[in-house]
């Protein structure tokens, strides 16, 4: 029987690399092509000799791994010859937060209200040139107006600092997030300069946690994935 | 509506942010030294807004309950803060000092932080055109050959120092004869006693009298003649004064 994987590696939800032995990709699946946004080949590749079987085979490692927005339990790594490699790295499950949100409390909001009124509030302590780029067409959508200012304080702050910080909030087109069972869209509020103080990320992470909010930070940058819910 | 008067960089950002508020049910503080304006910069941004002092606890409690919109100046006299509820409210608090500082970062959403006046140049040269002018309605002044240019300020206590500077100032520099004498005359009967009083006292008019004769003349020997007193005298009294060492 001859029976063609290729489209089941193609498709699946774990990342796929093969590499040839100086590193360059042979192949990759559709999962792998999404993961190379937040990860370099280098890196993947060397993570993969790193875990290599002594000798010709298939080993699984559990590790935690995490670039940007994507996390990792465990990767297998398999070769039949000297001259290809295969990496595949499976996805931890998300966490589900702790307590359920309590929509109807929330307040229908304009986005662009708050992040303005957040950058008036920089400026009043700090001369940093901003730049913001914004979409003004974003859906109103509910939200706790006084936590999310806060979350919003204590990521600008961060960047008290830096030059030339760009502001930018978009909505994540195709992206949704399931809230209470329901579908939601995403908006991406991204905040990058030349660097920025470290010292308050736990703070960031948990009250965005708590606003039902991804936080990515990164050396130069944080990145908030907000649910747009209606 | 009441209009605050700005040239400060920092606090026209703190009003923008402010204003952009309006709609929003978000904590705010403004936390600067007294007397710089707080409790009128709220006011003039929400005018319908009540406003209870920090002191008073049930006070802010029943406003809460009757009202989203709270103005609370003296915010770091409350004693039991999580005895008060502000989710969903817009509260615009006003602090001389930041005092629990962690408390403040986790109830306010937006922390502002009003400059003093020493630091506002620009306002200092509004408000005190605006006092001289006030102060010559209230105390009914119509001499306009009174130099405000040299002013003393004092900004210690910032807009309240700066009122009193020009106060007193304009105060001093429109009395006449009768006023000086009157102000003697109760000084004196407050404080007259002891057994070598006439020398003591009299310092009260011949030091400021050799002083300004000085500057306007320029010289002992010239002073002198024009006061009518030798110049062993006149050299004697400077000396006296320690106003040769003021001068």
């Amino acid at each position: 029987m001859d029976i063609n994987f290729e489209p089941f590696v193609e498709w699946d939800n774990s990342p796929f690399v093969l590499f040839n032995n100086e590193g360059r990709i042979l192949y990759l699946n559709h999962s792998a092509e999404l993961l190379f946004g937040s990860v370099s080949p280098k890196e993947l590749y060397d993570l993969t000799l790193a875990y290599a079987s002594a000798g010709f085979g298939y080993k699984t490692t559990s590790l935690a791994l995490s670039y940007d927005a994507f996390m990792f339990h465990a990767i297998t790594v398999g070769y039949e010859n000297e001259e290809e490699i295969s990496l595949r790295l499976y996805h931890a499950p998300a966490v589900q937060p702790k307590s359920k949100l309590q929509t109807e409390s929330l307040i229908v909001t304009d986005i662009n209200v708050l992040l303005e009124a957040n950058i008036a509030l920089f400026q009043a302590e700090n001369n940093n040139p901003l730049k913001l780029l914004t979409d003004q067409d974003l859906p109103l959508f509910k939200m706790d107006q006084n936590h999310f200012s806060k979350l919003l304080r204590k990521v600008f702050h961060s960047f008290r600092s830096s030059d030339s910080i760009d502001i930018s909030l978009k909505l994540l087109i195709g992206q949704h997030i399931l809230i209470n069972n329901k579908k939601e869209s995403l908006a991406g509020l991204k905040i990058t300069a030349n660097g920025r103080y470290v010292e308050s990320d736990e703070e960031i992470k948990e009250l965005a946690g708590k606003n039902q909010i991804k936080a990515i930070l990164k050396e130069h940058s944080i990145l908030l994935e907000i649910p747009l819910i209606q | 509506m009441k209009y605050f008067y700005t040239k400060s960089e920092q606090i026209q950002s703190i009003i923008k942010g402010l204003n952009l508020t309006k709609t929003l049910f978000v904590s705010s503080i403004i936390i600067g030294p007294e007397y710089t304006g707080k409790k009128s910069l709220a006011q003039s941004i929400f005018p319908h807004a009540p406003m209870v002092s920090g002191e008073d606890q049930e006070k802010i409690k029943t406003a809460l309950a009757g009202s989203d919109e709270l103005i609370i100046t003296n915010f770091e006299k409350i004693k039991n803060l999580n005895d008060l509820d502000f989710t969903n409210k817009r509260i615009i608090a006003t602090a001389n000092y930041m005092g629990n500082s962690a408390l403040i970062d986790d109830i306010f959403a937006f922390i502002y932080t009003m400059p003093p006046l020493i630091q506002r140049k620009e306002d200092v040269d509004y408000l005190k055109e605006r006092y001289i002018e006030e102060a010559k309605s209230i105390l009914m002044i119509e001499n306009s050959t009174i130099d405000t240019e040299h002013i003393p300020l004092d900004l210690s206590l910032n807009t309240k120092s700066l009122k009193r500077s020009v106060y007193t100032y304009l105060i001093k520099h429109t009395m006449e004869a009768g006023d000086i004498e009157e102000i003697l005359y109760h000084y004196l009967l407050k404080h007259l006693e002891g057994n070598d009083a006439y020398r003591q006292y009299l310092g009260l008019y011949e030091k400021p009298l050799i002083k300004a004769g000085l500057e306007k003349f320029g010289s002992q020997l010239k002073l002198s003649e024009i006061l009518g007193i030798n110049r062993n005298t006149l050299r004697k009294k400077i000396h006296e004064h320690n106003i040769d060492q003021e001068l």
